[in-house]
């Protein structure tokens, strides 16, 4: 079996490779993991569970940040480190019993656990058995043997602590690198998730998924009026290594962060009204998200989220009808997307990971599904969107990527400004806020630029747009070409009970919408 | 779950491996059992134990931390090492703190075994309560029901060692109807699971779910509202976070002063407004060190006091006192920047409420709304808590001191500084846990002019 010795072993070492449970360049999962999964899929077998499966799986997260703030009373420059590394090891079993699930979970990962958590989820499948709505139905899956990880050049936990620590120096300094700069912030974050699943259908699937994140910020402060403003530069989250990281170009991003936040706290309000907006993709992204990735969730649909998330406006009975969007709106679900932060090779059902399209020329065309949900809409396979974010969470249906097709080659960004008389370009993710049914929604963005007469003017601020979610989407009239498309997204999107947080990439190219209203916030 | 002899084992073992001179150990472990239900059936339910240590080791101000959740020896020396590797590399920081020493910390354990103990058997016969009412009345139920128990340790060098426990228990429910076109909500966070009462909270929802068919659409604009006890918590609950010190100082507050300084000691609402932390009352079950509440808040889970609170005995606070400022929020740097005493973290609140009933206050209201509940409640101003969301699951017209009827769902754009400000009447205080947030002890409330910026037509 696979010892303690071993685990401690790999948890200590520094570089990626050598914390493996598999061998770099093997196909198969590692075989001592395997022995530990078939305990549990024997135990709940003999329990007369009708199904199972196992998650073993192994988190490490490092993250290094560093802030530049006035020390109180001197004013003095103070930089305040902060660098944490750590992780997590467990596993959490799912079975079928009399027809309902249950779900149980340890962090003491050893071949007796195993068994007596497995008795626990059993214990629990057959105690909720007396309150069931239906029998669980399981769609068929195929059994699978193999071992998938995120596409990486550099490991970033191989990438020594001093590189980070002066790349994000040299990037806080560059942001703070002016007077009126009052404080500034960069932080970089790397994230292993290393997980091994067994089903009673016959899958061992063991994967490796990477991610990298980064953030520059900046604040201004006017004491006078009592006023202060940010700004941020956010780099795309990516499942990704180190390679990743010279891309984001943090420290020249610092420098305009630097700019911008001053540009910023002196920014007139907007005035409020109706005005067509250009939504830059990391802006963009979150509107995608909130509107029709949480939308188009069958799980809400169907009223499981009813209590917590909510449920959707778009009801079974609007599949393959209903009109979301403008004609130029095409949507895609999808787990195979290069770098997206929801891209995996299967899902915690054992599915593998699908593209599937959700809005085809502005008409709902497919939800996301997983297993035990496919057969309510009479459809044969899940779609591969089942996911626990820990081995302690109970896996359930979350978002694939969900990503905006491009528009035409030749439409540039400048094409879609130098239509508007009257708009505004919005630049990075603000407030969000969107009901319970997906219909009415208000974003704010990190930065604000009035657009006059075909031409981008000069900042503003105090900017919220709110709409309904179809009447926005019916609204946009022009995308840039795929030249302009980039993917940004987030690392905790809350759904479900306990809450638990996915990740999630939404990429697009700047995106046009017409008239839309817009309010003057604080 | 871990013991105080089990905790003291740990610390005594991670100190042993120690060579540098600073070393802070928090230890934090639980069990929860949940079921969720949706659709009159129960859907997913989990029996969950975890336990997690961090350890940050710090020679001269150079600081490094890791958690892990493996606890065997070999494990616990790697840890020790990674820390003081990572702090060999990290520039000195220079607002780190010394490390406390021995500390008495407050009994206040309020830990009902009976929570520990309920799994499926317990909990069930609410959740059979809540679907056997839903579906007499031919209606949808859906929701959710955790107890979790922790038990907490935090240690250091300097021989301070604090250990607690907490239990907490939460049932919810969304009452709709069979073709989704209404709903309602209730819910009861309890520290005794025994104090749920499931029959009570279904009873609620159904009838908040049968009373609003057909509403009516009113236009967007400034509304007196009646929040119930959920609805003013799920607002005033992000106020804590505004207390800080350093932000009101620094001009990044609503507690700071146009030209400098901050509006400590000003009357910024009306004379019946008193917001304290309360740790130590008895609907909270709470750790004894500084941190929020409630499990998975911010010190139930043990999570070494947080909020700048590092390990100092909680304690209680008064934020505002008959409408004025009387205390910011001090971490124990910036009060030793400033020359103060640090201040517990502003969590545990408890917004001190009246004597009147919902009913009274309905009576008292000529025209305005009742809001059950917010939802999705977001940021839009840090500094002036400007906050946009929905309300949901039951919203009514009040005319001439009666309720008249369902409405439509709103967005709201609003702060609740100015909402206290605006507040004309308070109902009684009870503990709250609306959708978003661990929830705090809060009153019903009267409030003028509401500002409600557009209609939402989610059921």
């Amino acid at each position: 079996m696979l010892s303690r010795r071993t685990f401690i072993q790999t948890s200590s070492a520094t570089a990626l490779a050598s914390r493996l449970f598999a061998a770099a360049d093997s196909t198969k999962p590692n075989p001592e993991l395997e022995t530990l999964g078939a305990v549990a899929l024997a135990e709940a077998k003999k329990l007369k569970a009708t199904y199972c499966d196992i998650r073993i799986i192994r988190y490490r997260r490092q993250f290094v940040t560093v802030r530049l703030n006035p020390e109180r009373g001197t004013g003095k420059t103070l930089e305040v480190p902060n660098i944490s590394d750590g992780g997590s090891f467990g596993f959490g079993v799912r079975v079928i019993a009399d027809g309902s699930w249950g779900f149980a979970a340890s962090p003491i990962v050893t071949k007796a656990e195993i068994a007596r958590i497995t008795g626990e989820a059993v214990a629990v499948a057959k105690a909720n058995a007396v309150l069931k709505s239906r029998p669980v139905q399981l769609a068929p899956v195929k059994a699978y043997r193999d071992r998938w990880q995120t596409p990486f050049e550099r490991d970033p936990f191989a990438v020594s602590i001093e590189e980070k620590l002066e790349l994000i120096r040299t990037a806080a300094a560059a942001a703070k690198k002016d007077k009126r700069v009052f404080s500034a912030g960069c932080n970089i974050g790397f994230r292993s998730e290393d997980k091994y699943f067994a089903s009673s259908e016959g899958s061992s699937i063991q994967q490796l998924n990477l991610q990298t994140s980064a953030q520059v910020n900046a604040t201004a402060v006017d004491q006078a009026k009592a006023l202060s403003k940010t700004r941020r530069y956010v780099p795309p989250p990516v499942t990704a290594g180190y390679e990743f990281v010279p891309i984001m170009n943090l420290v020249e991003n610092a420098g305009r962060v630097r700019e911008e936040v001053i540009e910023h706290l002196n920014a007139p309000p907007v005035t409020a009204g109706k005005k067509d907006l250009v939504l830059l993709p990391n802006h963009l992204w979150l509107t995608i998200h909130e509107s029709l990735g949480h939308s188009t969730e069958l799980d809400r649909a169907l009223g499981y989220e009813a209590n917590y998330a909510g449920t959707s406006f778009l009801t079974t009975d609007k599949l393959g009808k209903a009109r979301i969007g403008s004609d130029i709106v095409n949507v895609w679900g999808d787990r195979t997307t290069d770098r997206g932060l929801a891209t995996v090779g299967y899902d915690d059902d054992g599915v593998k990971a699908t593209k599937f399209p959700i809005i085809e020329k502005g008409i709902f065309k497919h939800y996301q599904t997983i297993r035990d949900q496919a057969h309510l809409i009479n459809e044969k396979e899940s779609r591969g969107c089942c996911f626990a974010d820990n081995w302690s969470s109970v896996p359930f249906q979350r978002m694939p990527n969900v990503w905006l097709e491009p528009g035409k080659p030749t439409t540039t960004l400048d094409d879609l400004i130098s239509g508007i008389d009257d708009g505004i370009l919005i630049d990075g993710d603000g407030s969000f806020s969107i009901d319970q049914q997906r219909y009415n929604f208000q974003f704010g963005g990190d930065a604000y630029w009035a657009i006059k007469n075909g031409k981008k003017a000069g900042m503003i601020s105090q900017v919220g747009y709110q709409a309904r979610t179809t009447d926005f989407w019916q609204a946009c009239d022009l995308i840039a070409g795929p030249a302009y498309w980039q993917q940004w997204g987030a690392t905790n999107d809350g759904k479900g009970e306990p809450a638990q947080s996915n990740s999630v990439s939404h990429g697009c190219s700047p995106t046009r919408f017409r008239q839309i209203n817009v309010i003057q916030t604080d | 779950m871990i013991t105080k002899e089990q905790a003291q084992k740990l610390v005594e073992k991670v100190l042993s491996f120690s060579t540098f001179p600073e070393c802070d150990i928090s230890i934090s472990s639980s069990e929860r059992a949940s079921i969720r239900f949706a659709l009159n059936g129960i859907t997913t339910s989990g029996f969950t134990v975890s336990q997690s240590m961090s350890i940050t080791s710090v020679k001269d101000g150079q600081t490094g931390s890791t958690t892990l959740d493996e606890f065997d020896d070999a494990s616990l020396k790697a840890a020790v090492q990674q820390t003081e590797t990572l702090a060999r590399i990290s520039p000195a920081n220079p607002e780190r703190e010394e490390p406390l020493d021995a500390q008495k910390y407050p009994d206040i354990e309020n830990y009902a075994t009976s929570t520990a103990a309920a799994r499926n058997q317990v909990m069930i016969p609410h959740v059979q309560s809540i679907i056997e009412g839903a579906k007499s009345s031919s209606l949808v139920a859906a929701g959710f029901f955790e107890r979790a128990a922790s038990t907490a340790a935090i240690a250091n060098k300097k021989g301070n060692f604090g250990y607690g426990r907490t239990t907490d228990a939460y049932l919810s429910t969304t009452i709709r109807n069979a073709d989704g076109s209404s709903s309602g909500w209730a819910s009861q966070p309890a520290v005794k699971i025994e104090d749920i009462d499931g029959a009570i909270v279904g009873k609620t929802a159904i009838e908040k779910c049968l009373q609003w068919k057909n509403p009516k659409k009113l236009d967007p604009g400034k509304y007196t509202v009646l929040l119930e006890p959920t609805a003013v918590g799920d607002l005033v609950q992000l106020m804590g976070f505004s207390m800080q010190a350093r932000a009101a100082e620094e001009g990044r507050s609503f507690l700071s002063k146009k030209g400098g300084g901050t509006l400590l000691g000003d009357k910024l609402f009306p004379d019946f407004i008193t917001l304290r932390t309360d740790p130590k009352n008895k609907l909270y079950s709470v750790l004894p060190w500084g941190g929020g509440g409630g499990f998975g808040g911010g010190g139930g889970g043990g999570r070494g006091g947080g909020g700048g609170g590092a390990g100092m005995p909680a304690g209680n606070a008064t934020w505002v006192e008959k409408g004025v400022v009387k205390s910011l929020f001090y971490d124990r740097y910036y009060a030793r920047s400033a020359g103060k005493e640090p201040t517990p973290f502003p969590g545990n609140l408890v917004l001190e409420g009246g004597s009147k009933s919902l009913a009274e206050l309905i009576a008292s209201v000529e025209r305005g709304l009742l809001v059950t509940r917010f939802w999705y409640i977001r940021s839009v101003n840090q500094q002036t808590v400007q906050l946009t969301g929905l309300t949901r699951d039951g919203l009514f017209l009040i005319e001439n001191g009666k309720v008249t009827g369902p409405v439509v769902n709103f967005r709201f754009n609003e702060s609740p500084v100015r909402m206290l400000q605006n507040a004309v009447a308070l109902g009684k205080p009870v503990r709250v846990r609306g959708g978003e947030g661990q929830g705090m002890i809060a009153p019903s409330m009267v409030v003028k002019d509401f500002p409600f910026t557009s209609l939402s037509e989610a059921v």
